[in-house]
């Protein structure tokens, strides 16, 4: 998958600009501050119909516009081109449309622009909480399988009214007659969309595994053993068994904790409790990985996403990469560069022209990013 | 739910330059208003539809609704909507007294009256398990479903609630309520969209939903 062009005005601070790209590598090049980063998250927003930054849509909005459009033409695996178009309005209004026919729900984008983005906050994936390895996991699945997306929506639904209950139970709000029973009825409800989460989070960290240790090994030149393992916040005995076995466990989990629940007044297990245990040669880094490890691991995690999505469904993502060589030694640099710019089209925005300078990959092209202004390298 | 909604109505008032001069048009308007979805600016604009002077008869609206008031009513068996209580469907001999769909709110019995392949009989819910909006089990007329399948000596009950996730609570909780018992008990299979409301399904696919019921 690839974009083609791009036409902004409004975005940010970004001037008005038309763009045109190539097919391998494109470089932005400008000091912080001077809108890199804003223009990966222009080009990106389609993906997930957000920003990969957690912005609220008004944000992306530029002082003094009354409204952010862009237009970015993509070409899929298979040749067509496809325009994904949106327009945000002050206010909250906003269209989206692709390739011409509106796209009324978030939802309808899920899984179509295939991009894998990369910024000096993935390392948090790694070091942090661990609702950050579920989005990543979700992302991941998501990007695979619209099947597991309306599925992960259901499950935060039914999350969302059994808390509501035990939450109202808690306060007094409503007697305790007949509150099991309500109980039973909604954890039996998680248990139903729980099932299918956890048994394609289970396999997903098991294909995993391997794809990012030879990423890993591809570009730090040393071979380690990176072990990614499923954390469920549930004890389930065969995470991968039939839906209708594995949802009858869950029910039966959830039913032995429904008095606990019930007694602290929230949701005490499920999916929304998972976790990725992470460890490189038999260290577990979410406590103990160095910095260095750390921040490698992370990006071997990112990269092995979107070597996923090439093996189910034969799209190579675009990678958006933010800053990233700069937290990498100029071997492991250089390395990464060759091995994603021969598979990928990549966009690199970096302050330190030196982290690409010397790299001569085949028609790449460089942009000098200034004050909003984007303006192509000779 | 929403705390804001004065407010905006009374902001919007201001910028369309407050109230009526005529009483009795601000008096209808605010009547119009107070129906659910209506907002004043879609009151004042039936209202003054409605006084156009080649617009049906007011008396006409007037009398109608004075009419349905009096003599609309829910089945006290079923809870359909009705004017004969019990309904039609609910005395009618030819209809299997055995079978029992089981739907949400009385809207949901249209669709299946209008294909007409089901014939057995109704209950309907009123509404589903929602905790979101204060919904509980005990909000529910599952005490009367009961006894009704106790009554009528019930064989088969299929659940046609919305393919969404307090749809399906509802019918989980049903399930628990009837396991054990010597009831056939089937839901609607997929075919409903995630998230469908069972109202607004076509006729084909909810004849295919119903022919590949699944027991539970
Ligand atoms: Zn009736």
């Amino acid at each position: 998958m690839r974009l083609i062009e791009a036409t902004l005005s409004g975005f940010r601070n970004l001037a008005e600009a038309r763009l045109s790209f190539s097919p391998g590598v494109n470089v932005f090049t400008g000091a912080n501050g001077q809108g890199k980063t804003n223009l990966l998250e222009a080009l990106n927003y389609p993906a997930l119909g957000r920003s990969f930054r957690g912005a609220r849509d008004e944000e992306l909005i530029g002082f003094g516009a009354d409204a952010a459009r862009v237009v970015v033409e993509a070409e899929t695996e298979g040749g067509t081109v496809e325009s994904y178009e949106y327009g945000l309005e002050r206010g909250g209004g906003r269209r989206l449309r692709v390739a011409g026919e509106p796209v009324p729900r978030k939802a309808d984008l899920v899984g179509r622009l295939a991009t894998v983005v990369y910024d000096p906050q993935t390392v948090t994936l790694v070091r942090g909480a661990p609702d950050g390895r579920r989005r990543y996991l979700d992302q991941g699945l998501c990007g695979l399988d619209h099947a597991y997306f309306v599925e992960l929506q259901a499950y935060n639904r039914a999350l969302k009214q059994k808390t509501s209950l035990l939450r109202d139970a808690a306060a007094g709000g409503r007697g305790r007659a007949g509150l099991r029973d309500d109980l039973r009825a909604w954890s039996d409800e998680m248990a139903l969309h729980a099932a299918p989460l956890i048994r394609d989070r289970a396999r997903y960290a098991r294909e995993l595994g391997p794809v990012a240790q030879d990423v890993l090994a591809g570009f730090t030149g040393r071979s380690a053993t990176l072990e990614i393992v499923y954390a469920p916040g549930l004890e389930i005995a065969e995470k991968e068994a039939p839906a209708a076995d594995l949802t009858r466990e869950i029910s039966s989990l959830l039913d032995y904790i429904g008095e606990a629940e019930i007694r602290r007044g929230r949701c005490l297990a499920g999916p929304h409790a998972d976790d990725l245990a992470l460890s490189l040669d038999g260290v577990d880094l979410r406590t103990f990985g160095s910095q260095g490890e750390t921040r490698s691991v992370a990006i071997a995690l990112k990269l092995a996403q979107g070597e996923l999505v090439f093996r189910r469904r034969r799209i190579r993502p675009i990678l958006f990469f933010d800053d990233i060589f700069s937290e990498l030694d100029q071997e492991r640099a250089r390395r990464l560069q060759e091995a994603t710019a021969q598979m990928h089209q990549v966009f690199i925005a970096t302050a330190r022209a030196d982290d690409v300078a010397g790299w001569r990959p085949r028609d790449a092209r460089r942009w000098a990013v200034e004050a909003g202004r984007i303006t192509e390298a000779p | 739910m929403d705390h804001s909604a004065p407010a905006t109505r009374h902001a919007a008032r201001a910028r369309e330059g407050g109230e009526f001069q005529s009483p009795s048009l601000e008096r209808l308007v605010r009547a119009l208003s107070r129906l659910p979805g209506l907002g004043r600016k879609s009151a004042t604009r039936i209202a003054l539809d409605l006084l156009r002077e080649d617009a049906a008869s007011p008396h006409e609206l007037a009398e109608s609704l004075a009419e349905a008031r009096a003599n609309v009513r829910h089945c006290g068996r079923c809870g359909a909507i009705t004017e004969a209580d019990p309904c039609a469907i609910c005395t009618s001999p030819s209809r299997e007294p055995h079978q029992l769909c089981v739907v949400a709110s009385p809207v949901d019995v249209l669709p299946f009256e209008k294909a007409g392949f089901y014939r057995g009989r109704y209950f309907v819910l009123g509404r589903l398990l929602s905790p979101l909006d204060g919904v509980r089990a005990e909000d529910l007329p599952f005490a009367r479903l009961a006894a009704r399948v106790e009554q009528d000596g019930i064989g088969e009950m299929i659940l046609a609630l919305d393919a969404s996730v307090e749809g399906e609570a509802t019918s989980l909780y049903i399930q628990r309520m009837f396991s054990g018992r010597d009831l056939r008990l089937s839901r609607l299979a997929t075919g409903i969209p995630v998230g469908g409301a069972l109202a607004y399904t076509d006729e084909a696919t909810l004849h295919r939903a119903f022919q590949f019921r699944r027991d539970f």
